[in-house]
């Protein structure tokens, strides 16, 4: 659906710029076959693209998948160890203790305890997660985890435990970011193209009736437009809100760590701490489909982000060359006012001379 | 006598100024972002410091409420003298205290640490990683105010480290293509820059036009842009496409696209005095005298380095960073280099950070090396791409003349 969107547009400028240039000889065949010449490149680069990223990541989730679920969870044995433990340790003082001071006992279970839950930090923090393997790399979350390695986010809720798995993800990262980084420059000029036209179309929409219902006919007065970098923060922020808005029906966050979420994720920062896969996969039954709305959600923010960025670079550049302009134009004139100042002042120096002289 | 002093002096002027720019851009930026870490690691402190506590006091709540709770309905009320009832019993409570744990944790209470989490150091590394878009999450804020204030700060500080990243990586690209010349191709060699620079006349005569254009072309850029006194990067916008200058051959595009991650040749900007300001001063750029050494230097910024030493490079930082993380953390060989290579692409998981050692309250050695490790790295990385892109232009550029000029033999 968000393919066709850009397509029909990019299609739509670049058979207008071809009319508008060639009216002369211009054979409906000749059209047709660059027509379809263009939309062959468009196919193999733009959605070329895009299909690769997307066929990187199922790949990616199903081999992850292969090498980290029948990994043997050592982690999950060695927690029940430790609660085993935790009991055994309990019941001797129950049956040693004396029963019936509870000061003493209550102190001593407190003692146990405090044990206990150090260790089970102590796991945790070298990834013991409360699942097992089988559990945890369902294909979705699989799918999440390639994306979020080649995207560079690494929200980290799930990790390679085994050392193929971490070779895996060192070698597919290696692979992977290349790819994306091809994604995300091409995602961002379609888009900004895309966007600059749309921009320009309504911007010379509106325009036309100003002047219409002033002298009636355009200005010739062909300026080069650039999108304003306030439209593209527009754009994001509006992104941003439906992110906000979807994941907070969703996940049940409220509407600020759903937006927290969604701006640590576009941003490539990615703590981890709000996934939404987490919850997903314990709800069997749709999970599927949000995960894909999910996945392509990240996936088309990442443009977004990169035509945000491409615009306001261009943006930016024109801005700072007109400031230049006129920082120029200002210094040229106070170098013309000191001369002129200058030469007033000599002359005035001079007159006083030739007064004084007389 | 007095010409040439005042030539030395214009060039002593010149090279000051060269200094105050560099000093201006470079250090500049650095001292930038590491003034904004330290601001973000005191700001998180504050914020965050308070919800630390609060959690903690509730963990402890927690566990003594399970000991009470064991000792009213698990000895109390149980026969004491069936075991494996009371062990089952047992068994289940402290499953679900070992949830609560899992919850906790996940929700950033850190139970086996004696010292505060967001100390001076954790607070900078937070923010570092925030700005590096690394984001370990091994610490994140649990405060709304805590949220809203990254969010805020890494609108902010991003921008400031992709311009930390451009600005150092270009001028470590530089240096390094420098020191590549000078070393692995011997042009610091006496002789080796006549004979060559006479070898490579003779080709440029010989060749087409498409060779010559580009110096041709830089050279006619800069009338566009009389005051390049200003910082090189102002100038010509690294990695961004620039719109033709006028009067510029459309076919050598690919040329354009190769010089493109590179600022002008050095130069232009360096050793010559701009021209408008010295008016009275010869511009002497092509003076036969010194074009062998300005020929060194424009030579030394327009080879490109082969991919495979940049990717040495890389390889040979993290097994560095590799072994000095397993050293202090007593991770093996494969774990740490897993953890640099996360940490440098800025991925970032977060299940290997670097922990006691590092984040202590105090300011130790560890945590500088760290969070040099982590910047310096960075900046490695983006030189790396840099000369890789340069590279891998070069290379395409190369194969698309091919193709034209097969294209053309066929005909």
């Amino acid at each position: 659906m968000e393919r066709h969107h850009p397509l029909s547009a990019s299609f739509h400028g670049s058979m207008r710029s071809r009319d508008s240039s060639s009216t002369v000889g211009s054979d409906a065949r000749e059209k047709i076959k660059d027509c379809f010449r263009k939309f062959i490149a468009f196919m193999f680069t733009q959605v070329g693209v895009g299909a690769l990223v997307v066929c990187y990541a199922i790949l990616g989730a199903a081999g992850f998948m292969h090498i980290e679920k029948d990994n043997p969870d050592e982690q999950l044995e060695h927690v029940r160890q430790l609660r085993k433990n935790c009991a055994e340790t309990l019941w001797n003082i129950t049956i040693t203790d004396n029963l019936f001071n509870e000061t003493s006992w209550v102190f001593k279970v407190n003692e146990v305890l405090k044990v206990f839950q150090n260790n089970i930090t102590a796991a945790i923090h070298t990834g013991y997660n409360g699942r097992a393997a089988e559990d945890i790399w369902s294909f979705p979350a699989a799918l999440m985890y390639s994306l979020s390695v080649f995207t560079m986010i690494g929200y980290g809720n799930i990790v390679p435990k085994t050392v193929w798995g971490k070779i895996g993800t060192i070698a597919y990262a290696c692979f992977g970011i290349p790819i994306y980084v091809l994604y995300f420059c091409n995602m961002g000029k379609v888009l900004a193209q895309t966007f600059k036209w749309l921009y320009i179309t309504a911007h010379e929409c509106s325009r036309r009736d100003d002047t219409l219902f002033e002298d009636g006919e355009m200005q010739p007065v062909k300026r080069k437009i650039t999108v304003p970098s306030t439209a593209c923060l527009w754009v994001i922020s509006f992104y941003i809100l439906t992110g906000t808005i979807m994941f907070g029906a969703w996940e049940k966050w409220n509407y600020l760590d759903s937006t927290y979420f969604c701006v640590i994720s576009l941003c490539k920062i990615g703590f981890g701490d709000f996934v939404p896969g987490a919850n997903i996969v314990d709800s069997a039954g749709g999970s599927h489909l949000k995960l894909v709305i999910n996945f392509i959600y990240v996936l088309l923010g990442m443009g977004l982000v990169a035509m945000c960025y491409n615009l306001m670079c261009e943006d930016v550049r024109v801005k700072v060359r007109e400031l230049r302009e006129d920082l120029r134009n200002c210094l040229d004139d106070i170098t013309l006012k000191i001369t002129v100042c200058m030469n007033d002042t000599k002359y005035y120096h001079h007159q006083k001379n030739s007064r004084n002289v007389k | 006598m007095p010409r040439r002093r005042r030539r030395l002096a214009s060039r002593l002027r010149d090279y000051v100024r060269g200094l105050l720019a560099f000093l201006f851009s470079n250090v500049g930026v650095i001292v930038l972002v590491v003034a904004y870490t330290i601001a973000g690691s005191f700001m998180f402190q504050a914020i965050e410091g308070g919800s630390e506590r609060k959690i903690d006091n509730q963990m402890k709540r927690e566990r003594e409420n399970l000991s009470q709770y064991l000792w009213q309905n698990v000895t109390l009320a149980l026969n004491l003298f069936n075991e494996t009832a009371v062990k089952e019993r047992i068994g289940t409570e402290l499953q679900n205290y070992q949830t609560k744990i899992v919850r906790a944790v996940h929700k950033g209470w850190d139970g086996g640490r004696s010292s505060p989490q967001w100390s001076f150091s954790s607070g900078f590394l937070y923010s570092l990683t925030v700005i590096t878009t690394i984001g370990y999450g091994h610490l994140s804020p649990k405060t709304e105010w805590g949220k809203v204030v990254t969010i805020l700060y890494a609108l902010l500080g991003m921008p400031l480290f992709l311009l930390y990243l451009t600005n150092v990586g270009e001028l470590l690209a530089r240096w390094f293509k420098c020191i590549y010349a000078l070393i692995c191709l011997c042009r610091g060699c006496p002789g080796f820059t006549r004979r060559r620079a006479a070898r490579l006349r003779l080709q440029y005569d010989l060749s087409e036009a498409e060779s010559i254009e580009r110096p041709q072309a830089w050279r006619g850029r800069y009338p566009g842009y009389p005051d390049s006194d200003v910082t090189p990067e102002f100038v010509v916008p690294p990695m961004e496409r620039y719109p033709p200058p006028r009067g510029y051959p459309r076919r050598a595009d690919y040329m354009r696209s190769v010089s493109m991650p590179q600022p002008p040749p050095p130069r232009d900007y360096r050793p010559r005095a701009p021209p408008r300001r010295g008016a009275s001063e010869p511009a002497r750029a092509p003076s036969p005298a010194s074009s062998d050494f300005s020929y060194v230097t424009f030579d030394a910024q327009t080879i490109t380095v082969p991919i495979s030493v940049c990717v040495t490079i890389l390889v040979g930082y993290i097994m560095f960073g590799s072994m000095i993380f397993g050293m202090w953390e007593k991770w093996d060989q494969l774990d740490g280099a897993y953890f640099c290579f996360i940490s440098l692409s800025s991925i970032g998981f977060g299940d290997f950070v670097p922990g006691e050692r590092v984040y202590t309250p105090r300011i130790e050695t560890s945590f500088i090396v760290c969070s040099m490790y982590l910047m310096l790295g960075m900046a490695l990385v983006a030189m790396c791409f840099n000369l890789m892109q340069e590279q891998v232009m070069h290379y395409f550029a190369g194969l698309k003349r091919a193709v034209k000029r097969l294209g053309r033999c066929k005909r």
